[in-house]
């Protein structure tokens, strides 16, 4: 009993919080009280999600709102980067406030969008309801346009535009993929409130319309892979990553294409029972990964704009998680862990990027050369974050990749390992090749060095230690976890736990 | 009666595509928006529930009312002149949508969704209109028009829903409907801000970003 009402709070403290902002009158305690109502969201969504990791799922509403593994590790994920990102936001803003570049008004609009987001995040993630889920992801797409240019100006504009235009239609498609599964289930008998529930369909993926469902999984996996950056689909997500705040584009990068991606993963099983275990789905789905990859390396090379080149990266990562669980098995557990890594690290690469933004009044690279000398702190972080993206050891990211390719390799997947290894060979090339004057370059411009407080060395250090951390070492309550939450998605193969034992070092 | 109403639908579409003024172009699928409010009734019109009823109502209230104030004060702000401008020119559009509309039929033909008690042209009117939006939002330079394929498109795959998914929850569509009103309305914002920027709506003027 305890446990549902938590649910229903999830939800409810961010839309009150981004409600109460519209009422506040000082800039400054508009965005102290989002970061407390974040910071409540967090404590609450960790408490559920650790219960739920531990003890099983749980529901409530009728079984509309549920809570998994999968669900309740993405939460997590979520609600971490959100923090962080809510912490930076308040440095973020201080700074523009001080230098009087932020308004009332547009204060008053970011809290309170991004406590919406937060809210339409999270009722994605605790949905069991697929139609619900789908409400969730159109409603974070409408929340965060704005968020793009809260900072009205002709490019920022632009970005939006493409924004909202393109992930709305792409995930109209993802409606119609709903539908599609929605009429896959003729002739069994469900009730209208049960049609599309995730847990009946998981319950009767076996007796589902196979040609439905095949259907149904192209359209949503071009919906969804719309929102999450899956190239060829990705056109708006460099120009919406560059043009926004830094503090959204880390929620852009870091968690909201996850978001879309993870209503993916939920009906991978689904799927795949559904059409005989063949492994059709989980095809696409390495399709798609590559894909990206490869597009995303070859932009990689020729970018001017820092923030355009992160959000490249967000592109070849994605791109990487969906080959991890398209591999299935320990794939899909290296995908998941992939998702935490790529999203600290890709935070911090943000926060970085648009202090020194900040500070330097630009994002061209070349301009920012020299920048670790002007700012320690944060050129430290992006120099860091950058050689985590690109996949050095020990970063934790390192770890995941090797799992994936040893996915590769165990399934004989040759052709998938070589462009795999190709991709990531020429990012690791392109990314060094611009991260290298970025930090010990000759300083063309004239900057003052903003000292960085003690919020912002935590900020830094914070995903650094984490990364590190976790590339050298894997807690065993963790894995336990990771584990439960990937054997949601390849519920039709399960794989023991002790045969994942052996990779982590 | 509702293959009439699906055979009106698809003759919105042409119009659409051959349509040179905006504002017409506002009320064709205005006029398309409560037509597809209606069918779930007709469909139903023996088996009338509160459920059908309120969908219907509040269908109609949006796509036939709300969508078109929304987009017309958004018109009036932006101040431009009424016409279309488009990519590709009139007759090439219908051109385009009669080869659509074969390829729906055959489409909808082969598409291995059962629709018993649905009548056969459902599938095939659906698709269309999704095509026809995704023509609309491509072919056409003024963000207006982009909405209202956008919206096209929406009417697509809410006839299809009608047809395929009777069963569907009434939160779901609730939800859904809320999607598409404040999907709207934030693209009217939307083009307002890009008028006051740009002195123009035309979205081919956006290409600052590139690469």
């Amino acid at each position: 009993m305890k446990h549902e009402a938590l649910l229903w709070l999830l939800i409810l403290v961010p839309a009150v919080t981004g409600a109460l902002a519209l009422l506040l009158r000082s800039a400054r305690t508009i965005l102290g009280t989002m970061c407390a109502g974040v910071g409540i969201s967090v404590a609450l969504g960790w408490y559920v999600a650790g219960k739920v990791l531990v003890s099983g799922p749980v529901s409530a509403g009728a079984e509309w709102l549920y809570l998994d593994a999968l669900s309740a590790y993405n939460l997590g994920v979520m609600l971490l980067i959100y923090g962080l990102s809510s912490a930076y936001a308040w440095v973020y803003f201080g700074t523009e406030l001080r230098e009087e570049h932020l308004t009332l008004k547009q204060a008053r609009l970011f809290a309170s969008l991004w406590c919406g987001a937060l809210a339409a995040m999270t009722l994605v993630f605790i949905s069991n309801n697929l139609g619900i889920m789908w409400v969730g992801i159109e409603a974070t797409t409408l929340l965060t346009g704005f968020l793009i240019c809260v900072h009205v100006t002709g490019e920022s504009l632009e970005a939006m535009w493409k924004y909202i235009l393109i992930c709305s239609v792409g995930v109209a498609f993802a409606f119609m993929g709903t539908l599609l599964v929605g009429a896959s289930t003729h002739g069994l008998g469900l009730r209208a409130p049960e049609v599309l529930l995730w847990t009946t369909l998981h319950a009767h993926a076996a007796s589902l319309n196979p040609a439905c469902l095949k259907a149904a999984f192209i359209f949503l996996l071009v919906g969804y892979g719309t929102k999450a950056g899956l190239a060829p689909m990705h056109n708006w997500l460099p120009d919406a990553h560059s043009q926004a705040p830094a503090p959204v584009s880390a929620i852009f990068s870091g968690f909201m294409l996850n978001t879309a991606l993870y209503c993916v993963m939920r009906y991978v099983p689904i799927v795949e029972a559904g059409t005989g275990n063949t492994g059709w789905g989980l095809r696409l789905l390495i399709g798609f990964g590559l894909i990206s990859i490869l597009v995303a390396a070859a932009f990689i090379l020729f970018q001017h704009d820092l923030k355009r080149l992160l959000a490249y990266h967000s592109v070849e990562h994605i791109g990487i998680i969906t080959l991890g669980v398209g591999l299935g098995g320990l794939g899909t557990f290296a995908a998941l862990f992939h998702t935490l890594n790529h999203s600290l690290c890709k935070t911090l690469a943000f926060f970085a990027a648009g202090r020194l933004g900040q500070m330097f009044g630009t994002h061209n690279m070349t301009k920012l050369a020299g920048a670790m000398r002007v700012a320690p702190v944060w050129g430290v972080g992006l120099f860091g974050s950058l050689l985590a993206l690109i996949g050095l050891a020990p970063f934790a990211l390192f770890m995941s990749e090797l799992q994936i390719l040893k996915a590769a390799m165990d399934s004989g997947a040759i052709l998938v390992l070589v462009l795999f290894l190709f991709g990531a060979g020429v990012v690791f090339v392109g990314a060094l090749g611009h991260a290298i004057p970025l930090v010990w370059g000759k300083t063309t411009a004239t900057v003052q060095p903003a000292r960085a407080g003690v919020l912002e060395t935590l900020l830094v250090v914070l995903p650094l230690v984490l990364l590190l951390v976790l590339g050298l070492w894997m807690p065993g309550p963790f894995q336990t976890a990771l584990n439960a939450a990937a054997d949601v998605i390849r519920h039709v193969n399960p794989v023991s736990a002790v045969s994942l034992g052996g990779v982590t070092p | 009666m509702t293959d009439l109403i699906l055979v009106l639908v698809m003759l919105t579409n042409l119009k659409l595509l051959a349509s040179s003024e905006l504002g017409a172009s506002i009320r064709v699928v205005a006029v398309q928006g409560v037509m597809l409010g209606l069918l779930p009734v007709l469909a139903h019109v023996h088996d009338l529930s509160l459920h059908f009823a309120a969908l219907a109502v509040g269908t109609i209230a949006l796509k036939g009312a709300v969508f078109p104030w929304l987009l017309f004060r958004a018109l009036r702000e932006a101040e431009v002149t009424r016409e279309v401008e488009p990519y590709v020119g009139y007759i090439t559009s219908i051109l385009v949508g009669l080869a659509a509309l074969a390829a729906s039929f055959w489409l909808g033909g082969r598409l291995p969704v059962s629709t018993v008690g649905a009548s056969s042209l459902l599938t095939p009117s659906a698709l269309f209109s999704i095509l026809a939006g995704l023509f609309l939002i491509v072919a056409r330079k003024r963000a207006v028009n982009q909405v209202l394929g956008f919206l096209v498109m929406e009417n697509g795959i809410y006839t299809f829903g009608v047809g395929i998914v009777a069963e569907m929850p009434f939160l779901v569509e609730l939800g859904v409907l809320l999607d598409a009103f404040v999907a709207v309305f934030v693209m009217g914002i939307a083009v307002y801000h890009i008028n006051r920027e740009f002195d123009h709506i035309e979205t081919n003027r956006l290409d600052r970003l590139k690469g």
